[in-house]
């Protein structure tokens, strides 16, 4: 019900193509995508079933964070609840399901990514070209609309397991 | 094979196929019933499942706005050609994707999406399914499909049309086949009863084949049959026998026939040759009565010559004797013409004409009168009748009948003659009446006999011949006459005759 009120409240804006509003409709849309990815992925060391907090990490992108924040709030996925946690710069990339990593922290992409290392955390950027730097899904604005690109061997690398209807919405999938 | 025979195997036959029909129909129609509903929810049913995988598979499309992949789910639906139409709206209710399996007829996609559901559609059915996602409801499936209820009707239908078709031909086989054990012994009666109506064959009998209640029918038809040909039998005897009696009975009938002809051809014979013979007798008796009346007259004529001429030359005894003979020459001459007279009648024709009975009998009053004179005497005539017979006759019947009361009322000190007479229905009738002599009533059948006297013709003189020609004259004009009275009483003597009938004959 609260995406059928964002996007009640953010299409029209981005079809209007306000500056601001734009802006603000981008952010929300990719607040909402995020926590929505966890519903096509599964990682390694979590068991079907568990009702362990699913924790996004958000870094370098506080209004993300915020919107992301109000939107999980009472939200489950796969009856996990979701928890949002805004990361500084010095903080330990441990213990996340999902880090994002806003176009603000984009000069230090590939350090940030590499020192994620190999665990099964879903690292989502979105910074053109940032999957070469280790990204698995990356935000990409196709026209007026939010879309994303996927890279697969970032994904196995880390073991997670993306869903099919995840990679048929994707605008493109990196296979190798 | 008659047409009462065609009606017993129709009869059957129409209630083995209405049975037959009856139960096909009935089955039939469950079964259309049962597997029509069946095929509906079967039908919602897979639409439903292919609503729930199309919403799933197109929950990410809808989740992250990708109307492409929507659509290229939408479009494997091309696999199942039942699906004319299918859409998916956002949870907002606008349309985010849409799919037609034909591209040239065009579906009307709903505004709206419904709640959970299908309706029946003019030509097609209709389905909406929510896809929902943790909680979420992120959209609806709408899908249009052919619901070929109809086809499946038709096709139904066709199918129990050809089972029928089938089922009743093998019920006229079968039940043909199977009739037979019931037919059969009824048809064997109807052909010999047929036997009896048509050819009154008692003898026949019906085969006993089952002993069921044909069984006891047939027993029961053999009973009767029997029954009937000993009755007929007895009856047919019974009309032989009465036939017999009845032509002994006309044989005898006849017979008598045949005498009472013969018999009355011997009375007819006899009548003739008594005819003839009284005829002889007549003419004999006119014969000898004409030829004694020559000596007669002569024997009267030549006494009164004697006596005229010889008067001086005869005695007193002489005269007195010659008196005497001249006296009864003159009866003799007298008995002689009424002889005459009488046998006359048997011979001559009558001449009828109207007769004044009243004119007639005062005339011959008065003149009988003028001859005797003597004496006064009473006479009563009232009106008599008209009458129709022979005028001489009758003058000759109140001659003879006033004269004879004149004679027995004569020594009568107030004589009295009364004549009457009445008209009945079919005859006249006469009387005189005298308060005479009389008679006695005993001797009454005598009076009307030839020379049949009842007094001595020294006290009253007469011939004996006068009643009998009046009885004779009567008689022959086709009357009666009677007389009754009483020794000293007087005498009534009646006379009648028949009124004239229509022709003039009498």
């Amino acid at each position: 019900m609260a995406l059928a009120v964002l996007l009640l409240a953010v299409v029209p804006g981005l079809a209007r193509g306000q500056s601001g509003d734009v802006v603000r409709a981008e952010r929300n849309i990719k607040a909402a995508y995020l926590y929505k990815f966890a519903g096509y992925v599964q990682w390694p060391d979590i068991a079907p079933g568990s009702t362990e907090p699913i924790t996004i990490g958000v870094l370098g992108a506080d209004a993300i964070a915020e919107e992301l924040a109000t939107v999980t709030v009472g939200r489950t996925v796969n009856d996990r609840p979701i928890s949002v946690r805004r990361l500084g710069a010095d903080r330990a990339l441990d213990d996340l399901e999902i880090l994002f990593i806003g176009a603000d922290e984009g000069g230090r992409l590939p350090e940030l990514l590499s020192a994620t290392g190999q665990r099964p955390i879903l690292t989502v950027t979105e910074l053109e070209g940032a999957l070469t730097s280790g990204s698995v899904i990356n935000f990409v604005v196709s026209g007026e609309r939010v879309r994303f690109e996927i890279s697969l061997p970032a994904a196995d690398s880390r073991e997670l397991r993306l869903s099919s209807g995840l990679l048929a919405v994707a605008q493109r999938v990196y296979r190798r | 094979m008659s047409s009462r025979q065609t009606s017993v195997h129709r009869k059957l036959l129409f209630v083995v196929l209405a049975t037959t029909a009856a139960a096909l129909a009935i089955t039939g129609a469950a079964m259309v019933f049962y597997d029509l509903r069946t095929f509906r929810d079967t039908w919602i049913a897979d639409l439903t499942a292919q609503a729930d995988i199309l919403g799933q598979a197109a929950a990410p499309a809808l989740e992250f706005e990708d109307p492409t992949s929507a659509h290229a789910y939408l479009a494997l639906l091309r696999a199942k050609p039942d699906i004319m139409g299918a859409a998916i709206y956002t949870s907002k209710g606008t349309m985010f994707a849409e799919y037609s399996a034909s591209p040239h007829a065009e579906i009307e996609f709903p505004k709206l999406p419904d709640l959970d559901g299908s309706r029946t559609v003019r030509n097609g059915l209709e389905l909406f399914k929510r896809i929902v996602n943790d909680d979420e409801i992120l959209g609806t499936v709408y899908i249009k499909a052919r619901y070929p209820i109809v086809e499946r009707l038709t096709n139904y239908l066709g199918i129990f049309g050809a089972v029928m078709v089938l089922s009743l031909i093998a019920s006229v086989l079968i039940s043909r086949q199977l009739q037979k054990s019931i037919t059969q012994p009824i048809l064997e009666i109807a052909a010999v009863a047929r036997g009896v109506v048509e050819r009154r064959d008692f003898e026949s009998r019906a085969n006993k084949t089952t002993s069921d209640e044909i069984g006891v029918l047939v027993d029961a038809f053999n009973g009767m049959l029997s029954e009937l040909g000993d009755r007929t039998r007895t009856l047919e005897k019974s009309n032989r026998d009465l036939e017999h009696e009845v032509g002994e009975r006309t044989r005898a009938e006849q017979a008598l026939q045949t005498l009472n002809a013969e018999l009355e051809e011997r009375v007819a014979a006899r009548t003739t040759q008594l005819e003839a013979a009284n005829k002889d007798l007549e003419g004999f008796s006119y014969s000898v009565s004409h030829d004694l009346r020559a000596p007669i007259r002569a024997i009267s004529g030549f006494c009164t010559l004697l006596i005229e001429d010889h008067k001086d030359k005869l005695d007193a005894e002489a005269r007195r004797k010659l008196d005497i003979i001249a006296a009864e020459a003159g009866r003799m001459g007298r008995l002689i013409d009424d002889l005459l007279a009488f046998s006359r009648l048997g011979r001559k024709a009558l001449e009828p004409a109207d007769l004044d009975m009243a004119e007639l009998a005062r005339s011959t009053f008065e003149r009988l009168r003028r001859a005797d004179g003597a004496k006064p005497v009473e006479f009563r005539l009232s009106s008599l009748p008209h009458a129709r017979g022979d005028r001489s006759l009758f003058e000759q019947v109140w001659i003879n009948l006033l004269s004879n009361a004149l004679k027995f009322s004569s020594k009568r000190d107030s004589p009295l003659v009364e004549v009457g007479g009445i008209s009945e229905e079919s005859e006249v009738i006469y009387f005189v009446r005298d308060n005479g002599a009389g008679f006695d009533g005993k001797y009454a059948p005598r009076l009307f006999g030839v020379f049949q006297r009842l007094h001595n013709d020294t006290e009253f003189p007469g011939t004996g011949v006068g009643l009998a020609l009046v009885h004779k004259i009567v008689t022959r004009h086709g009357g009666r006459i009677w007389a009754d009275g009483k020794l000293g009483e007087g005498a009534t003597f009646h006379f009648t005759l028949p009124k004239e009938t229509a022709d003039g004959r009498v």
